[in-house]
């Protein structure tokens, strides 16, 4: 357990030597002990193929390493932080979402359109999160940010959650998820609710939700 | 019966059993279970409801959400309050409602000179019945008893919603030192007179009368 939150909107992470941190570039705010920032270029693991996915993706937030030995507190632009306990489960989150993670944790790039085919492609673009994800897998924990609180929603096999996509931070477990819309005549004559897209997950795991709708 | 649970201080969470809610539309940030939504506009029910949405601007777009299951509301971030309604009567801005329950009737009052100068408008939501209402404030909310003893003088920009018999009177505190720009940045409040209690948020809207 490396991280610890120190309030609603600051983590603080443990760094010892072979046990590195990867962090948002730039979203230190303040340290002790001996601990060094390296840029990132590659944007984490994986080496060079999972560099070009990235750059093709385009989910390439700028990360840093964080080395050493000592403390360090993490935060960015006052927006909440929730830490998600990963234990052999894959956590899909935007890149830009996250703050900082274990090291121990596989890094990787999921294509949307794998999941869902051609729907998947358009819940990337309607919820503005591109076409592809950011998934992280293994045992450790993630600092994810969002604005305003977050609530953990469980999913259960034949109880599928709905949220919408401008409120969706992050899901982790073996969740299935499509975009549904309720796109009706009333939408086409703009007397619309306002609710016509939403991302539909199923199967078993947790989803997180904010409490805004709005992006960060 | 619909129940209203807050979860944490910013997500409203609302268990619906077959009925239905009002809610501002695109508040909705996730449910399970079947839910329906569609629009209906705010300031009453039928033609005299159009009329009046017509005359006085108080256009609140507002959503019907039918179902069952969980729903839960949030509105960029901002602290919720439960209000519970017996057979009473709340004035609430539009821009702060978030959520109420079907039976409860909304419909659009007077205000007089105070909506001008607070830039809401000169008209304002009226929620009358018995239920539950969210009602959403930048910051937490406190809630002020006005007695006829002690009457209170509020904000325009920090007044979200009050209840009771209460009387408001528009009050100008312009004195000639306003007009030279010596000001304290307080040139208008309204005062709550009767007996009732009054919401105040920790937060200045920008207004029209006075620097906010």
């Amino acid at each position: 357990m490396s991280f610890r939150e120190i309030n609603s909107r600051m983590v603080e992470a443990t760094v010892v030597p072979g046990r590195r941190v990867y962090s948002q570039r730039g979203a230190m705010l303040a340290y002790r002990g001996e601990v060094s920032f390296t840029p990132n270029s590659r944007g984490g693991q994986g080496g060079l193929a999972s560099m070009i996915g990235r750059r093709v993706a385009g989910e390439s937030t700028p990360l840093m390493t964080v080395e050493g030995s000592g403390t360090v507190m993490f935060g960015h632009g006052g927006h909440h932080v929730q830490l998600i306990q990963l234990a052999g489960d894959t956590l899909c989150v935007e890149a830009d979402r996250l703050l900082a993670f274990d090291g121990t944790l596989e890094q990787g790039t999921l294509f949307l359109g794998a999941q869902g085919g051609v729907m998947g492609m358009v819940r990337g673009q309607v919820s503005g999160q591109g076409l592809f994800t950011t998934t992280l897998r293994g045992h450790g924990s993630v600092a994810v940010m969002a604005h305003g609180g977050v609530i953990e929603l469980p999913i259960v096999p034949g109880r599928p959650v709905h949220v919408d996509p401008q409120a969706y931070v992050a899901h982790h477990g073996d969740v299935r998820n499509k975009l549904s819309t309720a796109l009706g005549w009333r939408d086409m004559v703009g007397r619309g609710s306002g609710e016509a897209f939403q991302l539909e997950l199923s199967g078993s795991g947790a989803v997180y939700v904010q409490a805004s709708e709005e992006k960060l | 019966m619909a129940t209203f649970r807050l979860q944490g201080s910013k997500v409203l969470a609302v268990d619906l059993t077959g009925d239905a809610v009002k809610a501002k539309n695109g508040s909705m940030v996730a449910y399970d279970g079947r839910m329906a939504f569609k629009k209906l506009s705010g300031g009453g029910e039928g033609i005299r409801g159009m009329v009046t949405r017509r005359i006085t601007g108080e256009q609140m777009t507002v959503m019907e959400v039918k179902g069952e299951g969980t729903c839960w509301f949030a509105d960029r971030a901002t602290e919720i309050n439960l209000v519970g309604l017996h057979s009473d009567k709340l004035y609430v801005e539009s821009s702060n409602l978030l959520c109420a329950e079907a039976s409860l009737r909304t419909g659009t009052s007077f205000t007089g000179l105070r909506g001008g100068a607070s830039g809401q408008g000169l008209f304002t939501t009226t929620v009358e019945g018995s239920g539950q209402v969210a009602i959403m404030s930048d910051g937490p909310a406190v809630l002020l008893r006005v007695t006829p003893q002690y009457p209170l003088s509020v904000d325009p920009g920090a007044y979200i919603a009050h209840q009771g018999s209460l009387q408001q009177k528009f009050q100008s505190g312009v004195t000639f030192r306003s007009f030279i720009g010596e000001s304290g940045g307080e040139a208008f409040q309204i005062r709550f007179e009767g007996d009732g209690l009054v919401y105040v948020q920790p937060s200045e809207r920008i207004t029209v009368g006075g620097d906010a």
